[in-house]
């Protein structure tokens, strides 16, 4: 999915960028929260299975028994596993998704949006004509199919997610790259005779980077949302465990154990909720016009 | 450039595009370890080497990747998608007989996404520092934010099993006996639950970019003069700026059609609403090849004429559109 | 219902005045529709050429069979009027009902018999149904006499239910392949007491009462809607809102255990022997440590069956012991159970020569092929960790890869589920028998040979005194529980929800796969 990323011309700034950018970042009292939250979630995921070093995998009491009651503070599952351990462990995994998938994306993205946007021309052509091929694919038919062909293993989700979700970024990248490259301080710098690439990535992509930052930033919470929808269709690892996974096997219980759904669906939502905001904040203050507002 | 060449060349580039989407696929299931003789075999309750010899004569299978290949175009170019051992039923068929009830689908949740949306945008838009904006903001996000088949199931369980206001699964009521609008309704109480689901994922997106685009339309020049003319505040909103903030809006629609399909595909799983979803779904567990390959066909395809429909849409609301890109 | 085999050699159309007269308590309505459920979409509505419950259901009420079997597994008259088994068993004489006609209007002959055999024999996958059918001759339009290679018990079984569907030979004999052939979803002309209406992919199958069936008075019902709803979830909520009046084969233990609490709602696990459903754990016995009997004595040992009963299963499936499903005629409880023994478990893989190393003995897969398993096979890795054996479950996210897996025997154990379909010959010696040891061949999958077992089944499979044949099966069941190459461990809950308004619901052997002509709505 992409996100519309509000871009504006940009105006020279006085204050160095970075702490400008946090001055604005600061005001948005909802981002700043959000931020704050996904470090809190963040420290789980790496340091909560030592916390609380339960084995998600382990029958460690009764099934269904519910939040709360007999020491298991969010229940146990179908087999009488403890759903605090699969939730604390389904973090990384998530997380881990999100993050590779994105890490993916805004390199297939970046790379191909900036050969597009700089050299212009048959590159471009060729490139775009690429990008829109990729953008006529149904993504989520797509991924369940390559899932289903080449097997569930968390490579391949992660590769399945990449493949289909990096044409926004690349259609940002190429439309920054297209606006910077004519602008003064490029032209200074080709007539000074840098090299292409240093050109591309040392002075163009440095002052492309906003939009693009805001757009991986939301892609991580759409790829654990992608993840969570290919897990609940089954198309999953079962070695480990993952937020959408738990959704997807817990499903059957719904109507009478529903805390096992919900449970993980509200940590997929609030995670993502806090991504988005984030997302916000980032794209307001790295968003130089509207900060005249 | 007149319009008509211009329209030829998009179609022209459309199929070529299209073509380029079958090779991948059909490289793709070609590449995967089993075929589908693996399945029949499987079906039949096991066979033996002369029976699967004969299943991968009767599909083809034991030409070279490239005749195959060559055949499915020419078969496809024909609108001939070969035919589903699985379902016992021609792809060509079993596609279409499906497709309606994905489209309602799908255009009824993108509607009731862009209605709703951009009546929210222009609320907080009209108020950018009140509660309002607040309350629109988040209940934008909770759509965008919630696994869509979370959502579904939420809503499955709130509405049909606790308050009984709408109907489980399906389409429609095959019982009910009456005229047009009687059926039309019982769709509708069928529909009203999926298509708010698969609406709520893009409610976040519309209502957002109506607002920024609104305030950014807000604050130009022109709308300026039209209050210093003395025009009042909602004629202003309403009659000048909607009108310019719409057509971002509307690209941004036309670039969701991959995103619906595919948000479509699990909240069919979740209504069992009888659609290309589900169809695709039981195809890719089965391996049914021939219908997978047709099933990504026919979504390029409807993605392709959304973009298409999309341009022509914004060519109404934006007359200036019309020679650029 | 462990009731001997009754009425193989002879049957008269005296029992069909008893079958019938059994239900006559409260007299039943006529006209009505009754909207039933399927959980998964159906894909070809002719049993003649496509196994499964899922044809099985639309396909009973379409096509009708020489026999049909009441809930004490005797044979009662269906478009057979009487039958005849020679004394040799090598002759089965039909004598058909003489007023039946397909949908068409076209009657049903002998002819018709002859083809149906023919097809079957050809395109079904059950080969062992009429493999020792040689040939079946038609001295007039109402006798069709079936000659046999070798006597053959399991025919009879296999005469009924959705086995042997009597298509007209008018239609399927144009010369397209019956497999494929368009008529098998559309314009169907069948013989049984519904004919097609509609039948829409994913979303319906509708049918409606055929007037000119061949039993007067008959079927009780307009018209029955099958509705095609795959999430059970949803089931479960339209059973509950009444959207729907009954349904089969409802199989999750959660859902059932929930619909039997609703007031107007009957669950019930009768109806479903001949399908025979059973749930085990094979194991490849060719690869690794499972050759070792005590391996697979020590696993056994290791998988708490009563876990799986109470905690999985929520006490909805009952325990089975082994390849015969527990509502057989043939079933035998005196085998080895398997209770739960870690130290016994222990000992035999250190006898085997297993010791622990470090954290483990030694590392196996597990596979499944259908996602409705995965707590079992979740189970399983987590209980044979307590006796030191690392499990890995192997993920196949589409169905030919397990398949594939199962049929290259590259696997070490796999949790499956399996089908009876009614006599031993056609559903049970397949897993045992050392001939389908053969890769691409999707039985057998153990790789399981034992002379004495093929010997048992050969024996079984002509023997045509009941109380010898379920000795045998005696001695078959105890030898394949004493070795193991599958782990038996519960039936597939399969049950049957149905609401107050529904009368005579079916309830027999073969659960919904059977025509449900004597089914009413109460109102």
């Amino acid at each position: 999915m992409t996100w519309p990323v509000i871009q504006e011309e940009e105006t020279p700034e006085a204050q160095h960028p970075f702490t400008e950018a946090w001055g604005m970042f600061r005001k948005n009292k909802s981002a700043v929260a959000a931020l704050g939250l996904l470090a809190l979630i963040t420290f789980g995921a790496i340091f909560g299975p030592y916390l609380y070093p339960t084995d998600p995998f382990e029958m460690v009491w009764m099934p269904f028994s519910p939040p709360g009651q007999e020491g298991f503070l969010l229940g146990t599952d179908y087999l009488g596993r403890d759903l605090l351990a699969m939730i604390i462990n389904g973090a990384k995994v998530s997380l881990m998704i999100g993050l590779s998938a994105a890490v993916m994306t805004v390199f297939i993205g970046v790379t191909v949006g900036a050969l597009a946007g700089f050299y212009r021309g048959v590159v471009e052509e060729v490139l775009m004509r690429i990008t829109e091929f990729f953008q006529v694919l149904p993504t989520l038919l797509f991924s369940m199919v390559l899932v289903a062909l080449f097997g569930a293993s968390l490579p391949m989700i992660t590769f399945a997610i990449g493949i289909v979700s990096w044409t926004a970024v690349a259609r940002i990248t190429r439309s920054e790259f297209l606006r910077i490259r004519e602008l003064e301080y490029v032209m200074a710098s080709r007539a000074s005779g840098a090299s292409n690439l240093n050109l591309m990535f040392g002075v163009i992509l440095p002052n492309a980077l906003p939009p693009i930052i805001v757009q991986s930033a939301l892609m991580v919470g759409s790829a654990i949302l992608f993840e969570a929808g290919l897990s609940f269709l089954g198309l999953t690892d079962p070695n480990v465990v993952s937020w959408g996974q738990i959704i997807g096997s817990n499903r059957q219980y719904i109507l009478d154990a529903g805390y096992t759904v919900t449970i993980p669906g509200v940590a997929i939502f609030v995670t993502v909720l806090a991504i988005s905001l984030v997302g916000d904040g980032l794209n307001d203050a790295l968003n130089p016009k509207l900060r005249q507002r | 450039m007149g319009i008509l060449r211009t329209i030829l060349l998009r179609v022209v580039y459309a199929i070529l595009l299209l073509v380029a989407v079958l090779v991948l696929n059909f490289l793709l299931m070609h590449l995967a370890p089993g075929d589908v003789a693996d399945t029949i075999s499987q079906s039949m309750g096991g066979a033996d080497q002369e029976i699967l010899d004969e299943i991968r004569v009767s599909y083809g299978l034991d030409q070279p990747f490239i005749v195959q290949l060559g055949r499915y175009i020419a078969n496809v170019a024909q609108f001939d998608l070969g035919y589903s051992f699985f379902y016992n039923q021609p792809v060509t068929k079993l596609i279409l007989e499906r497709l309606p009830a994905t489209l309602l689908l799908v255009i009824a949740a993108q509607i009731a996404a862009l209605i709703i949306g951009v009546v929210l945008g222009v609320i907080s838009a009209r108020k950018p520092n009140g509660l309002s904006n607040y309350v629109v903001t988040f209940l934008a996000l909770f759509g965008y934010s919630a696994p869509v088949f979370w959502t579904g199931i939420l809503l499955l369980i709130t509405f049909s099993l606790n308050v009984h206001w709408f109907p489980v699964a399906g389409m429609r009521d095959v019982t009910i006996e009456g005229g047009f609008w009687v059926h039309f309704i019982d769709v509708a109480r069928h529909l009203f639950l999926p298509a708010v689901t698969l609406g709520s994922i893009f409610l976040a997106l519309y209502s957002r970019l109506t607002r920024a685009s609104m305030m950014e339309v807000l604050g130009s020049d022109y709308v300026r003069t039209a209050k210093a003319k003395g025009l009042t505040s909602n004629q202003v909103v309403y009659k000048h700026a909607l009108k310019n903030a719409l057509s971002p809006v509307i690209t941004l629609a036309g670039l969701q059609f991959s995103a619906v399909l595919s948000g479509a595909v699990l909240v069919e799983a979740v209504f069992s609403w009888p659609g290309l979803g589900t169809l695709a779904f039981q195809s890719i567990i089965a391996r049914d090849t021939p219908t997978i390959l047709g099933i990504l066909f026919f979504s390029a395809l409807v993605v392709i004429i959304g973009n298409l429909l999309t341009d022509l849409a914004l060519r109404l609301v934006d007359p200036r559109v019309g020679g650029q890109k | 219902m462990k009731h001997i085999l009754k009425g193989i050699v002879t049957g008269t159309a005296a029992a069909a005045v008893l079958a019938t007269g059994a239900i006559a308590e409260d007299s039943p309505r006529k006209g009505g529709t009754l909207i039933t459920v399927i959980a998964t979409n159906v894909r070809n509505l002719n049993p003649a050429v496509q196994s499964g419950i899922v044809t099985g259901y639309p396909g009973a009420q379409l096509f009708a069979a020489p026999l049909r079997y009441d809930e004490d597994w005797t044979p009662q008259p269906y478009l057979a009027k009487s039958w005849d088994v020679s004394e040799d068993g090598l002759t089965v004489t039909l004598n058909l009902v003489e007023n039946a006609v397909f949908h068409d209007g076209v009657p049903i002959t002998s002819e018709d018999v002859a083809f149906s055999v023919e097809t079957i024999k050809a395109h079904h996958p059950f080969k062992s149904m009429f493999a020792p059918v040689t040939s079946v001759d038609t001295p007039d339009e109402h006798t069709a006499v079936l000659t046999l290679s070798k006597p053959h018990p399991a025919l009879m079984l296999a005469m009924s239910g959705q086995l042997m569907a009597i298509i007209p030979k008018h239609i399927y004999g144009d010369g397209q392949n019956p497999k494929t052939h368009p008529r098998n979803t559309e314009n169907v002309v069948g013989s049984g007491p519904f004919k097609l209406v509609e039948y829409k992919s994913g979303e319906h199958v509708i049918l409606e009462r055929f007037d000119d069936f061949f039993i007067d008075g008959r079927p009780y019902l307009d018209k029955i809607v099958m509705r095609i709803i795959t999430d059970p979830a949803a089931r479960a909520i339209a059973y509950e809102n009444g959207e729907i009046h009954m349904g089969a084969f409802e199989s999750l233990p959660r859902i059932i255990n929930r619909l039997k609490k609703v007031d107007n709602l009957t669950v019930t696990d009768e109806g479903y022997g001949g399908i025979g459903p059973l749930d085990w754990l094979a194991m490849n016995t060719t690869k690794g440590p499972l050759k070792d009997v005590r391996v697979r004595k020590a696993i056994a040992y290791a998988v708490d069956k009563n876990f799986i009963h109470k905690a999985l299963m929520e006490g909805t499936a009952s325990n089975s012991l082994t390849g015969i499903h527990p509502d057989s005629p043939f079933y035998n409880t005196n085998v080895e159970g398997y209770d739960l023994d870690l130290d016994k478990s222990r000992a035999l893989l250190d006898e085997a020569g297993f010791p622990m190393k470090g954290d483990s003995r030694f590392n196996l897969t597990i596979d499944f092929g259908w996602p409705g398993v995965k707590p079992q096979v979740e189970y399983v890795k987590a209980a044979l960790k307590k006796v030191g054996i690392a499990v890995e479950v192997r993920a196949s996210a589409d169905f030919p890869t397990w398949a594939a897996r199962m049929g290259e025997m590259d696997y070490d154990m796999s949790w499956d589920t399996v089908f009876n379909w009614g006599d031993p010959v056609i559903g049970v010696h397949r897993t045992y028998s050392s001939s389908n040891i053969a890769k691409g061949v999707w039985s057998n999958t153990q790789g399981y040979a034992n002379a004495r077992v093929d010997e048992l089944m050969q024996m079984a499979a002509v023997e045509t005194d009941p109380a010898k044949r379920t000795a045998l099966y005696a001695e078959f069941q105890e030898i394949i529980a004493d070795e193991l190459p599958v782990y038996h461990t519960n039936t597939l809950p399969y049950h049957t929800v149905y609401n107050d308004n529904v009368g005579n619901p079916p309830l027999g052997i073969w659960g919904t796969s059977t025509p449900i002509d004597m089914t009413y709505l109460k109102n």
